[in-house]
């Protein structure tokens, strides 16, 4: 079982959580919120934006055709996308079939338990209209979300 | 659709037996509770403590009150969606339902009747036979005439339905505490918001 990196994007279309792994001996290596305005997060959220668009399009209008998974030849892109507009992106190896059950845990007992019961934490991480659509530079800071992440996914990672 | 939307009811057939299910069993599985009391009276004290702040100006008390409760709703969405898995409502006719049956069964355990909607179908009413905030109160003379005692559900419901893209006005119209037959509480869809796009996509 290995999981690549682990992503967050906002509602302002803004990358606000990355982590990833790179050594598989050691899984606290690696970078965390070090990618947020490089061209890989830009990338991934406009891969994930049009086959959203797409699968949208095509399911039926009573029922929401909500993308779950994409597959390469190496990756696999598991994506959990909540009704509030938040996107939880894992990538993994091709391994993993199914991983939202991971994901889910991951937006509500870890998001939702240190970002959103936290007061001090914003919720909203754009904080003028120049950092919405895509533009912001704000990102997860809180240090019991960090810790959370990396005692939950740290295992897996390997 | 997100994995978790087939223990979701469908919308179409026998939601509303279904819907009540899934909601009670949420109630009964995922909700830390607390004492309705303690609750009620906590609401109470900091409801008189605004009226003192305020030198008993109950339109500011109303604003503050609302204000309170858009902050508490722009979070409380998450918590709600964490717990439910729901996905967006395709019409308001389905979020009317799920607002009533739903969200005010998870955290206030009492299920408001939906009427009184708009010919247009872009506003309705909630009417709240109980209201857990306002159990024991009865309002002074002087605040009976302007104060919404349980203003901050307008603004809980008003951030909350904000954060999914529905730009609404929420407001009481009456209240059983001002000597009216029923607690009102109006819900008007102004409309819906779009998602963002990145910038230089449109």
């Amino acid at each position: 079982m290995a999981i690549y990196s682990f992503w967050i994007f906002d509602r302002h279309c803004n990358c606000i959580f990355d982590r990833e792994w790179t050594l598989k001996t050691n899984p606290s290596s690696g970078t965390t919120n070090s990618k947020l305005n490089e061209d890989t997060a830009k990338l991934l959220y406009g891969m994930i934006f049009s086959l959203r668009s797409i699968s949208q399009k095509l399911g039926s209008l009573d029922s929401f055709n909500e993308i779950r998974t994409i597959a390469t030849a190496k990756y696999r892109a598991h994506i959990l996308c909540t009704a509030s507009g938040l996107w939880f992106v894992l990538l993994s190896d091709l391994k993993q079939e199914d991983l939202s059950q991971v994901l889910r845990y991951l937006y509500s007992e870890i998001y939702v338990k240190t970002v959103v019961y936290n007061w001090l934490s914003p919720v909203d991480f754009a904080e003028t209209a120049n950092e919405k659509r895509g533009q912001g530079f704000r990102k997860i800071r809180n240090r019991q979300f960090l810790l959370a992440v990396e005692q939950f996914l740290g295992p897996m990672v390997n | 659709m997100s994995a978790s939307t087939n223990s979701v009811p469908n919308s179409s057939t026998g939601s509303k037996k279904s819907l009540k299910a899934f909601s009670d069993d949420i109630w009964k599985n995922k909700t830390a509770k607390i004492n309705a009391e303690l609750f009620t009276l906590t609401y109470g004290s900091i409801v008189s403590q605004l009226c003192t702040d305020y030198e008993r100006d109950f339109v500011k008390v109303n604003n503050q009150l609302f204000l309170m409760g858009y902050n508490i709703g722009m979070r409380l969405i998450e918590d709600f969606l964490a717990r439910t898995a729901l996905p967006r409502c395709e019409s308001l006719a389905k979020t009317s339902e799920v607002v009533s049956k739903c969200a005010f069964k998870i955290f206030l355990n009492v299920t408001p009747q939906v009427g009184n909607w708009s010919s247009s179908q872009d506003a309705f009413s909630l009417f709240l036979d109980e209201n857990p905030l306002s159990d024991f109160v009865e309002l002074p003379m002087d605040a009976a005439k302007e104060l919404w005692y349980s203003n901050i559900l307008c603004g809980v419901l008003k951030g909350a339905l904000e954060m999914v893209q529905m730009d609404c006005d929420v407001f009481f119209t009456s209240d059983v505490l001002k000597g009216d037959q029923t607690t009102e509480l109006r819900v008007k869809l102004n409309r819906v918001l779009k998602d963002e796009i990145p910038a230089g996509e449109d």
